[in-house]
């Protein structure tokens, strides 16, 4: 059958679950993308619909231990436990509650299926004048006895002056395939600030597709760092939009892979407005028989002047099995503009490899040492220490090395 | 300490080591000098482990061990070190990190226990002061932005550091001025003792006004065709190198 085929039997045996019909209508319509379409060039999803998925059942019991060992244990916790939220913090001038969504939007056939049937999710909304000052921990975890299909829709909303931080981590506990479609809508208010930090360090088990919109009004900045370590198929998409004047949006990426895993990241920065500033920088190291795509569009709309947008897409192809497609978009209808954007493949430098052995350090050594100097960068925009010593954790053992440093 | 026996070694098929003999004992200075292209930096980097050169024959021993038989990193924890001509930039790594991953990584080998932070920093700060180095430097990524001048400070930095048995000096006087010269080579100079050795690979006899050499070598195509005392870097300083290779060509017959 396929994933297709599981989705309608679902909704056959179950008609109420869907929660809009334009957008499930749609969703038939279009179906899944294929290589025909431009945004899915390099990024196949036959194999992954392929597979048969039960739709959010077969569940299996997760315990307190692990939750425990896949946390990184924050005061500030929101717990999902196969779809369904465990528990949640109470945060003053914060309120959390579950899934709603009253206006189910959809831009693509992924975002439509989402839309329509998704019954899981966050709702997060700071309120104004806030700073909330320990970071929130949002916690996905699914086991299942089989392969399972999951959605999560999301919604964070900053009002005016007001400052969160946020890991989002998704973690399949089972052996089984677990495919997540996610989507989250951000909005910052007036000089509202975010750093959104997504985590996705999963084996062969886990297939995600993520969208995030970050929706900005003016002097709000937004920080999006993405870390990924792993995982059979993943698919981001952050798309920012500028709606008023000196805003700012970042995005960070390091992915490092191996075996057969593939990673997509496609970002789109929709400059609307003058006088605001995009930075992108994505660093990607390839090992095994990895596979990675980059797509980076930058818009920058004929009103949006004064614009200064950066964007760099670096990779490391360490295996001769390993590749990378990388594609930076820029569209610029402004003529008082300021955009760089740079994408580099390589591997790692020999002479810095024999001279760091002449002082005495291993070739492995010395190999991990610059794999971990080039992708150090990006991952220098986390603010959150315990996310960042994680993630160097995280990237000694994906590089199977242990840093003196 | 050293000892080179009809070493030779080239790039594919262009031999340019074409039989070097050399012997250095503790507590010596040599000087290795020769016209451009007569196979200095070969030498150094042969001896150092450079896997770009073919080694085709012959035997480097040092302490009886043939460093052929090793890796480059085993050689620097025998006590060998080169200070590169062209030091390589490094970004994302600072000066400290790096010299920390080195020295670790040596103890570790030599079953030394690990020195704290706290050790390793007042030792850093102790060989800074002896090379006048500005403060900053160890939180600056590897030669990265360096000048000349402070790339080459950095190599015998690291030198002082690492405390080989023996240190090859590539061409460190190319791109110093003449008072960075002075304190490299008054820190080569201090760095000297009775159990180490040092090997000077320079065009000019500039450098050899600070460091002394006990012996004098001339290298020529591929071979060392005369050697001496101090006097000989004078001599050819004064008279050019042609004097010394025209009888080495016809001898070998170029």
């Amino acid at each position: 059958m396929g994933l297709l085929e599981n989705i309608q039997k679902n909704i056959a045996d179950n008609p109420i679950l869907i929660n809009s019909e334009a957008a499930f209508s749609k969703f038939l319509e279009l179906g899944f993308p294929d290589i025909k379409n431009e945004e899915w060039k390099y990024t196949s999803l036959k194999k992954v619909i392929s597979y048969e998925y039960e739709i959010e059942k077969n569940t299996e019991e997760i315990s307190e231990k692990e939750i425990k060992s896949n946390s990184l244990n924050f005061h500030n916790a929101i717990i999902f436990l196969n779809g369904k939220i465990y528990s949640k913090p109470k945060i003053k001038g914060v309120t959390i509650s579950n899934f709603e969504d009253q206006n189910p939007s959809f831009d693509n056939a992924i975002t439509a299926l989402n839309a329509s049937i998704a019954s899981n999710g966050y709702s997060i909304s700071v309120d104004s004048n806030t700073v909330v000052s320990e970071p929130i921990e949002i916690l996905f975890l699914t086991k299942n006895s089989s392969n399972n299909f999951i959605q999560y829709r999301n919604n964070i909303n900053v009002e005016e002056n007001s400052e969160v931080k946020i890991v989002e981590h998704i973690k399949n506990l089972s052996e089984k395939i677990c495919f997540t479609n996610s989507v989250t809508l951000v909005k910052l208010k007036k000089y509202a600030k975010i750093e959104h930090n997504k985590l996705q360090d999963n084996n062969d088990n886990q297939i995600s597709i993520d969208h995030t919109y970050v929706d900005q009004d003016k002097n709000s900045i937004s920080t999006i760092n993405t870390l990924i370590f792993g995982g059979l198929f993943t698919r981001n998409n952050l798309n920012f939009t500028q709606n008023g004047e000196r805003g700012e949006s970042n995005m960070n990426g390091i992915v490092i892979l191996d075996n057969k895993e593939f990673a997509d990241n496609h970002t789109f920065m929709d400059h609307k407005m003058p006088n605001c500033e995009s930075n992108e920088l994505y660093k990607g190291i390839y090992l095994g028989r990895a596979k990675g795509v980059f797509n980076g569009k930058i818009m920058v709309q004929p009103d949006a002047q004064k614009i200064n947008a950066f964007q760099a897409n670096n990779n490391l192809l360490l295996s001769d099995n390993s590749s990378i497609n990388s594609k930076p978009q820029l569209e610029i209808y402004a003529d008082d503009v300021k955009c760089s954007h740079g994408c580099t493949i390589g591997q790692l430098d020999e002479n810095a490899l024999f001279y760091m052995n002449t002082r005495g350090i291993s070739k492995e050594d010395a190999k991990a040492i610059l794999t971990f100097a080039f992708a150090s960068e990006a991952l220098d925009k986390i603010t959150i220490k315990e996310l960042s010593s994680l993630a160097r954790d995280l990237m000694s053992k994906k590089l199977n090395v242990n840093l003196s440093f | 300490m050293l000892k080179i026996n009809d070493l030779k070694a080239g790039i594919e098929d262009v031999e340019i080591l074409k039989g070097i003999n050399l012997s250095v004992n503790k507590g010596e200075v040599h000087a290795i000098m020769g016209p451009n292209g007569s196979g200095k930096s070969t030498l150094s980097a042969v001896i150092a482990g450079n896997e770009t050169y073919e080694v085709n024959s012959g035997s480097i021993l040092f302490d009886g061990e043939d460093l052929l038989d090793l890796d480059p990193d085993q050689r620097a924890h025998k006590g060998v070190f080169l200070s590169f001509q062209y030091p390589v930039e490094i970004p994302g790594i600072s000066v400290s990190n790096f010299i920390k991953a080195a020295i670790t990584e040596k103890r570790k080998v030599l079953g030394l226990g690990p020195i704290s932070a706290k050790e390793l920093l007042s030792s850093m700060k102790e060989k800074m002061e002896l090379l006048s180095m500005k403060k900053g430097y160890l939180s600056r990524n590897m030669n990265e932005g360096f000048s000349g001048g402070e790339k080459k400070r950095n190599e015998i930095f690291q030198m002082a550091m690492l405390e080989p048995k023996l240190a090859i000096l590539d061409e460190t006087d190319s791109g110093l001025d003449i008072d960075a010269l002075r304190i490299v080579a008054n820190g080569v100079n201090k760095l000297k003792s009775k159990e180490n050795a040092t090997i000077i690979i320079t065009h000019y006899q500039r450098l050899l006004d600070y460091i002394v050499p006990d012996f004098v070598h001339v290298l020529h195509n591929g071979r060392i065709i005369k050697s001496g005392g101090k006097e000989l870097a004078h001599e050819l300083e004064e008279k050019g190198y042609d004097w010394v290779t025209k009888e080495a060509d016809e001898k070998w017959g170029y």
